[in-house]
Order: C-alpha cells, then sequence, then structure tokens
C-alpha cells in the first residue's frame, strides 16, 4: 500500500490546485510523482498522440500524461472536473478530458483515477469528489475526509497569500510539501510586499514601472514553456503582473452579476470577472489577454474584453500562444505594448 | 564634424540601412532584399555607406537595430538600441506626420495596425497567425502570374471589372484566382481582386471594430503598390497618405529612437565602426542537449572569436560568454563588456533557477538554525553567489567542448 505510487500531470488545474493536491496525497502517506516540467521534447510527444486540431493546453496534457508512464507510476490522478458552480460548468474538454486520455494513448499502463468533480464552489474537498480514489486505494472513508479537510485548510492559507499579490510562480517551482509549507509561512509572516505590490523593482530597466493585468487561465500563464516564460520576461522590462488569481471571489461574483448573461464555463467567467476589475482599477496601466490558439470560450471572452477596453479606455492586447519556438513574436509585442504604455503615461 | 544615427531594419524580405543626422535629415538611405544572409547584406550596405557620405564631415554617434532579426545584428554591429519595429515605425511616423491618426504598415511577413492619438501611439495590432496579405504572398501571387512585382499595383488600376477573391486564406486565394482566370477574367483584373481581398483580410484581422480616424499612412514595402493604396481608398473612403520614405520608415524610427537613447543616457556609442565589414562573420547553430527543450542555440563568431551566443532558453549559452573568460568577452570594448554583464546580473535575478526548490530549502533550514533573520540572509547570499559562480565554472568547461 505504502508503496504505490502516484502520478500528478504538471499540467491544466495542476496550476490552480497544486498544493491542495500535495497536502491531500501527503496526509494520505502516498507517494506523489509529478511529471517534469514542460518542454520541447514533452510537448512533442503529446502533439503527435493528439487531435491535431485540439488547442495547446490539451496537447501540453498528453505530453504530461505519457511522461508519467514512463516515470512507472502505478496511478495517475486525472480527475473530471464538471463543475465547481452551480449550473456553470468547465470547458468540455475538462469534462471528457479521461476519456479523452484513454482514447488518445490505448497502451498505457498506467491506471487512471477519473473522480468526477462536482462542488458548489472553488473548494472541491468534499468526500462525494474522492470517493473513486478512496476506493481503488482502500483508503477508510474517515481517514480521507480529514486529510480533505487539513489540504483545504492548506489550500486557502495559499489562496490568500495569492489575494495578497503573490504570484502563482512564486510557490511553482516546489514540489516538496515540507518546503511549501514551510515557503507558505514565511510568506505569511514576511513583512516583504509581493513583486506586484512592489514600489520600485530592481529590473534592468531605468525606465518607468507599468502595471499589468496578464489575464489567461493559469495553464497557460503560469506554464513557463508554452508561453515563452511571460511572467518573467514582463518583470525584466520592468513591469508589475497582475493575474486574476489574486482577485477576492467575491469582487469576480460583483462584477459577474452585471453581465446579462454569464458565460458557460467556469473559469472564462473567472477572468471575465477579474479583466473587469482590473479595467476599473486607475494603477492597471494595460490588459493583456495571454490565449492558446483556437480555444473556444476565449473567443467569447476576447471579444467582450475587447469592446470593454474601449469603454474603459484601458490598452488592451491579445497574445495567442501555440506551438511555436520563436519567441520574437512575444517579445516584439509586449515590448511594443510596454512602449506604449510608457509613452502614455509621460 | 557632424553627428549621425545608423538605424537599420532587419526584415524578413528586405534590409534597409538610414542615416539621420542631429535634425533628422536623411543623410544615406539604402534598401535590399534580403537575400538570407542579413550579415553580408549588413556589411555590403555599411560599404556603400562608406562609398557615399564623407566620413571626414560625420561620425556615427549612435545605432539603432530593428525588425524580426535584430538581435543578430545588434550584437554584430554593436548596437545602442534594439527596439522592436511598431515602436519604430510609430516613431518615424509621428515625426512626419504629427497629425497622424492610424498607420498601417505591410512588410513581407507581417502586417501591423498603429492607431496615434496627439502623435503618441495608443493601439496597435499584428497579424496573428497567417501570413495572408502580406508582402510575401504578393510577391509570389506576381511570379506565379508571370509579372514583376514593381509592376503590379499600376497593373490593377487598369482593370475594367470588378471580380471577387477570397482573402482569407492564401491557399483558397490561390485556387480562387486559377478558376476565375479560367473563367476568362484578365490579369488586371485578377489583381485588383486580389489587392482588394488582401485589404479586406487586414480589415477583419487587424482592424476588426475599430473606428480609425485620420490622417491614415501608409507604409512598409507594400506601400510602394498603388494597386493596394486605392484599395485602401475604396475600403475607408478617405484619403491615404504614402510618404516619401514609405519603404525605410522602420530605420528612420529606429535611428531616431537611437539618437533619443544616446542623448539620455550621454554615453558613447557602442558602435563597432566601420572596420568590422572586413571582418569575416559566421554563425554557427547547434542542438543543446543539456535538457529536454533541445534548444537551438546560434553562435555568432567573429574572425574567429565568438561575440554572442543566443537562442537558449535557459540563457546559460549567452552567460558563458560574459563568464567564461573567453577571448571575445576580453576583446570586446570594456564598457559594453561591463554594461552587458551587469545587464546579465539584474536579469538573472529575475531568472526562476531550475534549482530554486533546492535553494528554498536551504535558506529554510537556514532559517531554522539560526533565528535572526539578518544572518540567514547574508548567508543565503553568499550561498546563492557561491552557486552561480559554480555554475559558471561548470559552463565554461561546456563551452569549451564546442569553441
Amino acid at each position: 500500500m505504502k508503496n504505490i505510487k502516484i502520478g500528478i500531470p504538471r499540467a491544466l488545474l495542476y496550476y490552480y490546485y497544486f498544493p491542495f493536491w500535495l497536502k491531500l496525497f501527503s496526509e494520505l502517506k502516498l507517494k506523489v510523482v509529478i511529471s517534469d516540467k514542460t518542454s520541447r521534447d514533452l510537448l512533442d510527444r503529446g502533439v503527435k498522440k493528439s487531435l491535431s486540431e485540439i488547442c495547446v493546453p490539451i496537447k501540453v496534457m498528453i505530453g504530461h500524461v505519457l511522461n508519467l508512464d514512463k516515470k512507472e507510476v502505478d496511478y495517475i490522478f486525472l480527475p473530471r472536473f464538471r463543475t465547481i458552480r452551480e449550473d456553470v460548468v468547465l470547458c468540455p474538454k475538462f469534462l471528457g478530458l479521461p476519456d479523452m486520455i484513454r482514447h488518445s494513448l490505448p497502451s498505457l499502463k498506467a491506471e487512471v483515477i477519473a473522480d468526477i468533480i462536482e462542488a458548489e464552489s472553488d473548494d472541491i474537498s468534499q468526500f462525494s469528489n474522492h470517493k473513486k480514489l478512496a476506493e481503488e486505494l482502500k483508503i477508510p472513508k474517515k481517514e480521507m475526509e480529514t486529510a480533505l479537510k487539513k489540504a483545504a485548510e492548506f489550500w486557502q492559507r495559499y489562496r490568500n497569500l495569492l489575494y495578497k499579490g503573490y504570484l502563482v510562480d512564486d510557490f511553482l517551482g516546489v514540489e516538496k510539501i515540507e518546503v511549501l509549507e514551510k515557503l507558505i509561512s514565511k510568506f505569511e509572516n514576511s513583512s516583504k510586499l509581493p513583486q506586484s505590490q512592489k514600489e520600485e523593482l530592481n529590473s534592468s530597466t531605468t525606465e518607468e514601472v507599468v502595471d499589468i493585468a496578464l489575464i489567461g487561465y493559469v495553464y497557460d500563464v503560469y506554464d513557463q514553456y508554452i508561453n515563452m516564460d511571460i511572467t518573467n520576461k514582463l518583470k525584466e522590462m520592468g513591469v508589475r503582473v497582475h493575474t486574476f488569481s489574486m482577485v477576492r471571489e467575491d469582487i469576480i461574483e460583483k462584477e459577474l452579476a452585471e453581465l446579462r448573461k454569464p458565460m458557460f464555463w467556469e473559469f472564462t467567467n473567472k477572468l471575465y470577472g477579474a479583466a473587469e476589475h482590473y479595467f476599473k482599477k486607475q494603477e492597471i496601466d494595460g490588459v493583456i489577454h495571454l490565449t492558446a490558439f483556437g480555444c473556444g470560450p476565449d473567443s467569447m471572452l476576447g471579444q467582450i474584453l475587447e469592446i470593454d477596453a474601449k469603454d474603459y479606455d484601458k490598452a488592451f492586447m491579445t497574445l495567442r500562444i501555440d506551438e511555436q519556438t520563436g519567441e520574437s513574436h512575444i517579445i516584439t509585442r509586449i515590448e511594443a505594448f510596454i512602449d506604449l504604455l510608457r509613452l502614455k503615461k509621460e | 564634424m557632424q553627428n549621425l544615427y545608423l538605424g537599420v531594419d532587419i526584415g524578413s524580405v528586405s534590409i534597409n540601412i538610414v542615416a539621420v543626422d542631429e535634425d533628422n535629415r536623411l543623410v544615406f538611405k539604402l534598401y535590399t532584399r534580403n537575400s538570407g544572409s542579413p550579415i553580408d547584406l549588413v556589411k555590403e550596405g555599411l560599404k556603400d555607406f562608406k562609398d557615399e557620405v564623407d566620413l571626414a564631415n560625420y561620425e556615427i554617434s549612435g545605432v539603432g537595430v530593428t525588425g524580426s532579426g535584430r538581435q543578430l545584428i545588434a550584437y554584430v554591429l554593436g548596437a545602442d538600441t534594439v527596439k522592436n519595429e511598431i515602436t519604430a515605425h510609430a516613431r518615424a511616423s509621428t515625426y512626419y506626420y504629427p497629425d497622424a491618426g492610424t498607420i498601417f504598415e505591410i512588410g513581407g511577413q507581417d502586417s501591423k495596425l498603429i492607431i496615434v492619438e496627439d502623435g503618441i501611439a495608443v493601439d496597435f495590432a499584428m497579424n496573428t497567425v497567417c501570413a495572408a496579405g502580406t508582402g510575401s504572398f504578393l510577391d509570389h501571387q506576381a511570379e506565379r502570374l508571370g509579372i514583376q512585382i514593381e509592376e503590379f499595383g499600376s497593373l490593377a488600376l487598369e482593370a475594367e471589372r470588378d471580380v471577387r477573391i477570397a482573402g482569407r486564406c492564401t491557399v483558397f486565394a490561390e485556387s480562387d484566382m486559377i478558376s476565375k482566370q479560367q473563367y476568362g477574367f484578365t490579369k488586371p483584373e485578377i489583381i485588383k481582386g486580389l489587392s482588394e481581398a488582401l485589404v479586406r483580410n487586414y480589415m477583419n484581422n487587424l482592424v476588426r471594430n475599430r473606428v480609425l480616424e485620420g490622417k491614415f499612412i501608409f507604409q512598409g514595402g507594400v506601400a510602394a503598390n498603388i494597386g493596394i493604396k486605392s484599395a485602401f481608398e475604396e475600403e475607408i473612403e478617405a484619403e491615404v497618405i504614402v510618404p516619401e520614405h514609405h519603404d525605410v520608415m522602420g530605420a528612420i524610427g529606429i535611428a531616431m529612437l537611437a539618437k533619443r537613447d544616446i542623448k539620455r543616457s550621454g554615453e558613447k556609442t557602442n558602435f563597432r565602426g566601420f572596420d568590422l565589414t572586413e571582418e569575416k562573420f559566421e554563425t554557427i547553430s547547434f542542438e543543446c542537449e543539456d535538457c529536454a527543450n533541445n534548444c537551438e542555440v546560434i553562435k555568432v563568431i567573429a574572425d574567429g572569436r565568438v561575440i554572442a551566443v543566443t537562442g537558449d532558453r535557459c540563457g546559460k549559452w549567452a552567460a558563458s560568454l560574459i563568464t567564461a573568460q573567453n577571448p571575445a568577452a576580453a576583446d570586446m570594448k570594456e564598457s559594453s563588456q561591463k554594461q552587458e554583464a551587469e545587464a546579465e546580473e539584474e536579469t538573472n535575478l529575475y531568472k526562476v533557477d531550475p534549482e530554486k526548490e533546492k535553494q528554498v530549502m536551504r535558506e529554510l533550514e537556514e532559517l531554522e538554525l539560526e533565528d535572526e533573520k539578518k544572518e540567514e540572509e547574508k548567508a543565503a547570499e553568499e550561498a546563492e553567489i557561491a552557486q552561480k559562480s559554480e555554475a559558471a565554472d561548470s559552463d565554461e568547461k561546456d563551452d569549451n567542448v564546442y569553441v
């Protein structure tokens, strides 16, 4: 039992829930293996096994599952996210993800554990969402519930830090739960401000600091390979980066209420709420919508944001990412965007 | 002795070199087709410059490089300012036309739209995934129709009938053209249809729901094409101005930006001088196999010395040039070397260390051991420095394998 290895793919909602999952498995005393960081090799393998039409985050996910299989894990933890809010679902690709994986990778050696996640909020720590996991690994309900509770509390602490202005990036490099725990308590007690709140940045430019809201799904904004390390590129150019995970639920809720009819997809709605919040904020100089080529929900969101940006008179740009390996197109665009913001300020 | 500022625009289809003086007057202008080896073309361009401009009266005080190939040439020339082409184009056109409202720029492989308010660029768009409707596409179609690209525009004006050609995608456009030709439409008519398709495509992809305000400026290589110009005028129902130097506006803009930067910093230019036309440049590329990214690393070698390394995502090859005391670094001008090293150090602060986890662990352990915060920070700094220098050492070894 204790020698079982569970693999978590470092893709999609890993970037949203990883502290929760790490804590959960450590409480259950299970050995967790996380797939390697996205790399060209990993993506290439994913691309070969995916439908050519599908968006790049899914191709990345397939690459990560393959990577885990090579690491000889016994199980792959791949929940089927259906809903985390009443009457709103996630993108259909999330709903069908486990099936897609089974279909694309018929020779997968590891067993896929695919609990259906149906929650009323971002808190997915109910036992019903982890039934299959408990069954498969023969974990008593009581034990499971205790672990889930602890994991939920831990995740809440992490989220509070994000609300304070930390980037998911600040925690991402860490996989050992002990280190993560210490890091979180260190930030909680630290008097230093996170990058997004700092007055002065130590970047290489001498030019004026600008504030940019980078609106995009966690798996686009924080996968450094797929987005060509955009957050660090922005920081180097003297930008305070703000993302949707820094915006509190209640603010997003309030913004959403102003939409005549919310969209069908939960994270798209979250991005919308956060973007509107940033549009209204005086300190934010510009908004960048980072989107994967061919993203269905973003075709709606992008259009709405483009129109709204004009109403709020905020500079707005859409950045599309795909399988390219050349960085110059991203650099050209963000550099020009930042130049434009600086000139506007002068 | 008058000051001159060089502006170099390395595009996918053309390479342009200009020189402007203190009053932004154009002293030298060169537009050449990029036949694939930008370094040689820039060298030739500089030779032309030397022949044409009397260097006894002028001194190069600043160099700016822009365009998609800017990084490489910036190393070769020793540029002071390296900036994207959007900013450069906007700079030049707002100088010539302070009351400009909209700038259309169509180049070899990308097209841009820049919206200007009160002389300042406030919004821009750039074609995203497809090169339909750019210079390369027109080149290709001209070749297929068997006409010179220079005649392309004027031919369109001879058309007698309208014909609709699909503009969304070059593949569709081409099959549309072939079938329309078979229906008996003449070449001028096909070309006119194509010009309209290109403009339609531009409007759909770049302008979208933006409200355009005058003046309308049209620049970039394609602006030479009067067929496209008149198609634009028809579409927006207003006059479109093509500046005299429409083909080198990017180069003019970057020269002006270089001038501004030099004036601001008060430093001397990093320009490597005209002697570089005598130097032999080589680029070597290899696939780094140290991690799964397999980056294509490019080395620029001048007379046997490595002057630049680029293309690596992690930055270790680029850094190895500065830290490892190879002859190239030592040979470079002292000031520029120092500057680069400083910039590198600063950017390293923000680069995510692959060993971040270990580092955090170490830091945190120290935190536990020593309760005093100050001491902990000192130790962490020392550890970091030690680690960095270690990394630099190992890079040096790795580097030697390839040099």
